[in-house]
C-alpha cells in the first residue's frame, strides 16, 4: 500500500479538490480494502487481487429511482443509458469503441437506491477506465437526437421486461400496491408515459445534481499497482468540482394497517401469486434473521415452501422468497406459479399456513444450519471474480456505508438462533402488512 | 492450464487448482445429450440425470436434498445438444463429503416410480410455464423451423407428449448405456489439489458402470430450404422477438476463425454493425446481436432483435439488408483490426477463474474441438485477414436460405413481416400454446 511519503508527493502540487488522503483499511475476508478520499469528496476503495490479470472498475452513484418525482419516473435509469453516449472528449459511440478495443466488458445497473457502472478490463488497461469514467462524470454532452433514440431503446426495454412479461408486470404492481407514499412506489424503469416525456432540461439538471465526485464511490478490484492507480485517479478526477447534492425529500411509508390485494389479468398460461410483507431495511438488525427465514422458506428443494407446494402437494412451481435489500424498509417477497388446475388463492392459503407455523413453532436446528450453509455458499460464490468482489464492496458501501458489510452480515448470520426466526416472522409476516397480487390468465376471466 | 488424466477404466478427469476462494466446482459431463434421446422419449437425458438426486437405495430424495444443503453445496443439470452435465459447487471444507454423496447418487440410483412420475409432472409444468417467455417461444420456433427432424432440434426439456412417455425402464436403460466410464468426463476446479482431485475422481469413477464412449452419430443439419417465416402468434404483444438464421460454422472448418471474426464485426459487440444500426441509430430494440453456435457438427448462425410492434416490419427489413450487405461486401480492414483486438484481449475474461478454465477444457472434449482450440485461440484470431473474413462469410452463410422466426401478435404484425421479406417461400403461423 502507498506510504504517507508517496501521498505527500502526490499532494505537493495538488489543488484542494485533488488532494488525496488515506482514510482507513477495511478487513475483507482474508484481504483488506483501502479507503481513500479526494478533496472533492470522491471515495475510492481499492482491493488488490492478483488471482487473474484483470481489473474490475466500478463507479457507484448514490442516486436511484428513490430520488425521482411523480411525472419524472425512470429518469435515473434513463440517465444510465445516456451515460454511454457523447462526452466533450469522446464522440457518440467512442466510449464503447475504446473499451471494446481494449477487450473490456462494460455495463451498468440502476435500482431504487443506486446506479452503478462497471468496466472489466485486462489489468494493463485500467488507465482507460479511469480516464473515461472521470470524463463522463464531468463532461457528458446531452443532445436531443441521442435522448430521442435512447427513449425508444428504454421503451423497448420496458416492453421486454414488463409489458410483455407477466412476472415483470405483477412485480411492478406489487410495489405500486405496497408503497403508497414512499418513492419505492414506482418502478425503476419508470412509467411508459413518463419515459415518453423527459425534456432535455430535466436530464441536464439531474446530471449536474447527482453525477459528481462527492456523490460517488469508485471501487477498483484486481491486479493493480495502488500507487500508479492513485496517481491516475488524482489526475483524472482531481479537477472535477463537487456538486450540491439535493437533500432527499422522501416521505416515509406509514405503517400498513390492513392487507391489500390486486388482481391483474394477462395472457399467461398459469395463475401466479406475488405476496409482499412490509419488512425492515437492509441495515436493520432484523434483516439478517429475515434473510435466513427466506432460505428456510424457499432455499433449495428441501425448503418448506418447496416441500409443501412442489413435492408434497404438487400445486405450484418455483416458490421464491426474498428479503429486499433496500436502504429504507423493503418488502419480504414471496412468489409462486400455480400448476395447471390449481389457483393462486389455493397457493396463498398454503403460504399463509407455512408462515403461521414459523410464527408459532421453532424451526428445527437442522433447518437453521441448512439455511446458514446455503447463505455461506452464496457469499463465497460472490467472491469468485474481481467483478463479484467489486459489486459486493460497492453495494454495501453505497447502501450501508461499509464496504465489508457482506462479511459482517455472514458473521451475524452464523449467530442467528431459531428464536430469532420466530421473532421476525411474528413481527413482519403478519396479515395487516400483507400485499397480494393475483396474476390470472386473461382468457378465463375476460 | 488444467491437468488431464485418463483413469483406469476410461473416465477422463480434468483438474484446475486455484486456492483463492474456499470453493470447489465440479462437473460430471456425458458425451451424449438430448440429441441422442430416442424419438418419442425426448427429454429422457435430462430426466435421467435429474433422477439421480431423487433417491438412492440408501437415501430418499428428501434426505439427499437436505444433505446437499447442509454441506453448503448445490447441484444442477445443464444440457446442450450433444452433451449433458451435472454441475455443482461446494464449500471446500465439505468437498470429501460431497464426493461421497455424489458417488452414492451415481452408484445406487433407486429410480423410484413415484419420484419419476413426480419429476415428469414437474417437467411438464416447467414446459407449460415457459410459454410465458416470448424469447423462449421464438427460440423454439427457430429450432423447429431450422432443424426440423434433425437431432439438434430436440429440446432438452422434451415436449409435453414425450415426457409423459418416459418410463422407469427408460431411465434404468439410460444409466446402463450412458452413465458409463468411457462416456463420462469428471471436472474439478478451485480449492482442490491435483492429488485430492485424482482421489475424488477415482471414487466417482468407481461408482460408474462399465462401458465405452458411445460415439456421436449426429451429422450436419441440412441447409434450410428457401426463406421461410415461422410466426408464433400470441395475443396482446407490444413487442416482437425476431431470430433470423442459416447454417453456420464448424470448429473444424479451415475458415472457422475467419467466420468468428466476421461475425463479431457484424453482431458480436455493442458497437457491431447490427447494434449500431438497430439500437444506437434508431432505438428500435434494446439489444441486437449475432451468434455462431458451436456444436460437434455444424450448427446455426443466428441474428436477433426485439423491436416494438410498429417497428417489426422495418426492423426485419433492415436486418435482412444489413445481412445481405455483409455477405456480399464482407468486412473492412479497419473493422477487422478493431475486432481482433477485442477478441484477443477479452479472452482474459474467459479464463479469469478456475471454474471458467475448467469449463473451456471440458468443452474441448465435449464439442470435439481441436485440442489446442483455446490455447491457440488468440493467435488464430490474430492471423485472420480481412479478405479471409469476407470470403468465409460469403462461402458459409446463405442469403437465399433463411429461417425467420418471430413471436408477436399476428393480427398486428404478420402482414408487415411478410412484406419485409423479399423472395419469401412460405409462412407458418404457430399458436404459442402449440409450442409446449
Amino acid at each position: 500500500m502507498p506510504t504517507p511519503a508517496f501521498l505527500d508527493k502526490l499532494n505537493a502540487t495538488a489543488s484542494p479538490n485533488a488532494r488525496l488522503r488515506w482514510v482507513c483499511d477495511h478487513p475483507f475476508g482474508r484481504d483488506r480494502v483501502a479507503r481513500y478520499e479526494l478533496g472533492n469528496g470522491l471515495t475510492v476503495l481499492l482491493l488488490v487481487d492478483r488471482s487473474a490479470p484483470v481489473v474490475s472498475y466500478a463507479t457507484w452513484y448514490r442516486v436511484g429511482s428513490r430520488h425521482e418525482k411523480p411525472g419524472k419516473t425512470g429518469l435515473a435509469h434513463f440517465f444510465e443509458h445516456l451515460m454511454f453516449n457523447e462526452t466533450e472528449h469522446l464522440a457518440a459511440g467512442e466510449f464503447d469503441r475504446k473499451l471494446e478495443e481494449s477487450g473490456a466488458e462494460s455495463n451498468a445497473a440502476t435500482w431504487l437506491d443506486w446506479t452503478y457502472y462497471y468496466e472489466a478490463l485486462p489489468s494493463e488497461r485500467v488507465g482507460l477506465a479511469i480516464q473515461i469514467e472521470a470524463d463522463r462524470m464531468a463532461h457528458l454532452v446531452l443532445r436531443q437526437p441521442q435522448i430521442d433514440s435512447e427513449r425508444e431503446v428504454v421503451s423497448n426495454e420496458r416492453r421486454m421486461r414488463v409489458d410483455d412479461d407477466p412476472d415483470g408486470t405483477a412485480n411492478e404492481m406489487l410495489y405500486k400496491l405496497a408503497y403508497t407514499t414512499h418513492s419505492y412506489h414506482w418502478p425503476t424503469i419508470g412509467w411508459m408515459e413518463d419515459i415518453a416525456a423527459y425534456p432535455p432540461a430535466d436530464c441536464e439538471a439531474f446530471y449536474r445534481a447527482y453525477y459528481a465526485p462527492n456523490n460517488a464511490t469508485v471501487v477498483i478490484v484486481g491486479d493493480i499497482k495502488p500507487q500508479s492507480v492513485l496517481a491516475k485517479l488524482q489526475l483524472a478526477y482531481g479537477e472535477i468540482p463537487p456538486s450540491v447534492v439535493p437533500a432527499e425529500d422522501i416521505v416515509p411509508e406509514p405503517p400498513q394497517l390492513e392487507p391489500r390485494t390486486l388482481t391483474v389479468l394477462k395472457p399467461t398460461t398459469n395463475e401466479k401469486i406475488f405476496v409482499g410483507y412490509m419488512g425492515p431495511s437492509l441495515g436493520d438488525h432484523d434483516h439478517t434473521p429475515l434473510n435466513v427465514l427466506a432460505e428456510v422458506m424457499s432455499g433449495g428443494r428441501a425448503s418448506r415452501l418447496y416441500t409443501t407446494l412442489v413435492t408434497e402437494r404438487e400445486v405450484a412451481s418455483e416458490p421464491r422468497c426474498w428479503a429486499a435489500t433496500f436502504r429504507d424498509p423493503g418488502i419480504f417477497e414471496i412468489t409462486a406459479t400455480a400448476r395447471e388446475g390449481h389457483t393462486a388463492r389455493e397457493i396463498e392459503q398454503l403460504i399463509v399456513s407455512e408462515i403461521d407455523k414459523l410464527s408459532s413453532e421453532l424451526i428445527s436446528e437442522e433447518e437453521l444450519e441448512r439455511a446458514k450453509a446455503r447463505l455461506e455458499l452464496n457469499q463465497v460464490q460472490s467472491l469468485e471474480t474481481a467483478n463479484g468482489k467489486a459489486e459486493q464492496i460497492g453495494f454495501y458501501e453505497t447502501v450501508l456505508g461499509d464496504p465489508s458489510a457482506a462479511f459482517a452480515r455472514l458473521d451475524a448470520t452464523r449467530k442467528v438462533k431459531r428464536e430469532d426466526i420466530r421473532r421476525v416472522a411474528r413481527r413482519y409476516l403478519v396479515e395487516r402488512a400483507r400485499n397480494t397480487v393475483y396474476l390470472l390468465p386473461e382468457v378465463t376471466h375476460a | 492450464m488444467p491437468e488431464s488424466h485418463t483413469l483406469d477404466r476410461g473416465t477422463l478427469l480434468v483438474v484446475e487448482s486455484a486456492e483463492n476462494v474456499p470453493l470447489v466446482s465440479l462437473v460430471i459431463a456425458l458425451r451424449t445429450g438430448p440429441a441422442h434421446d430416442p424419438p418419442g422419449r425426448l427429454g429422457l437425458a435430462r430426466i435421467a440425470l435429474r433422477m439421480l438426486r431423487r433417491g438412492t437405495t440408501r437415501h430418499s430424495s428428501q434426505e439427499i436434498d437436505r444433505r446437499i444443503d447442509l454441506l453448503g453445496a448445490e447441484l444442477g443439470v445443464d444440457t446442450s445438444s450433444t452433451s449433458i452435465a451435472m454441475h455443482g459447487q461446494v464449500i471446500s471444507r465439505n468437498f470429501g463429503a460431497f464426493i461421497d454423496l455424489l458417488a452414492d447418487l451415481l452408484a445406487n440410483p433407486s429410480v423410484d416410480l413415484a419420484e419419476l412420475e413426480r419429476l415428469k409432472r414437474e417437467t411438464i409444468a416447467e414446459i407449460t410455464e415457459s410459454l410465458d417467455s416470448d424469447r423462449s417461444l421464438v427460440q423454439r420456433a427457430f429450432s423447429r423451423g431450422f432443424f426440423g427432424d434433425h437431432p439438434y432440434g430436440r429440446p432438452g426439456n422434451g415436449t409435453l407428449a414425450t415426457v409423459a412417455n418416459i418410463t422407469q425402464e427408460d431411465v434404468k436403460q439410460y444409466y446402463a448405456t450412458h452413465l458409463v466410464h468411457g462416456n463420462v468426463i469428471i471436472g474439478l476446479s478451485g480449492d482442490v489439489t491435483s492429488a485430492q482431485g485424482l482421489a475424488a475422481a477415482r471414487t466417482l469413477s468407481d461408482a460408474l458402470r462399465t462401458g465405452s464412449p458411445l460415439g456421436d452419430r449426429v451429422g450436419d443439419p441440412p441447409m434450410p430450404n428457401g426463406r421461410t417465416v415461422w410466426f408464433v402468434d400470441k395475443p396482446e404483444r407490444t413487442q416482437s422477438q425476431i431470430v433470423v438464421g442459416t447454417l453456420g460454422t464448424s470448429a473444424r472448418d479451415a475458415d472457422h476463425h475467419a467466420l468468428v471474426v466476421a461475425n463479431a464485426i457484424f453482431g458480436g459487440t455493442f458497437t457491431s454493425r447490427l447494434m449500431r444500426e438497430v439500437r444506437s441509430k434508431r432505438g428500435w430494440s434494446y439489444g441486437a446481436g449475432a451468434r455462431l453456435s458451436l456444436e460437434r457438427s455444424r450448427h446455426a448462425f443466428a441474428m436477433s432483435t426485439a423491436p416494438g410492434m410498429n417497428d417489426t416490419g422495418p426492423c426485419l427489413a433492415l436486418m435482412l439488408n444489413l445481412y445481405e450487405a455483409w455477405v456480399d461486401k464482407g468486412v473492412t480492414p479497419r473493422e477487422t483490426r478493431f475486432i481482433q483486438k477485442y477478441l484477443v484481449r477479452s479472452q482474459a475474461f474467459e479464463e479469469d477463474t478456475a471454474a471458467k478454465r475448467l469449463h473451456l477444457a471440458v468443452d474441448v472434449e465435449l464439442l470435439g474441438l481441436p485440442a489446442d482450440y483455446y490455447r491457440n485461440y488468440r493467435s488464430a484470431i490474430s492471423a485472420v485477414t480481412p479478405d479471409a473474413a469476407s470470403e468465409a462469410v460469403k462461402k458459409r452463410l446463405s442469403t437465399d436460405h433463411l429461417v425467420i422466426a418471430i413471436s408477436g401478435t399476428a393480427s398486428d404484425t404478420l402482414d408487415a413481416v411478410n412484406l419485409a421479406v423479399p423472395n419469401l417461400a412460405a409462412t407458418h403461423v404457430l399458436p404459442y400454446a402449440a409450442l409446449g
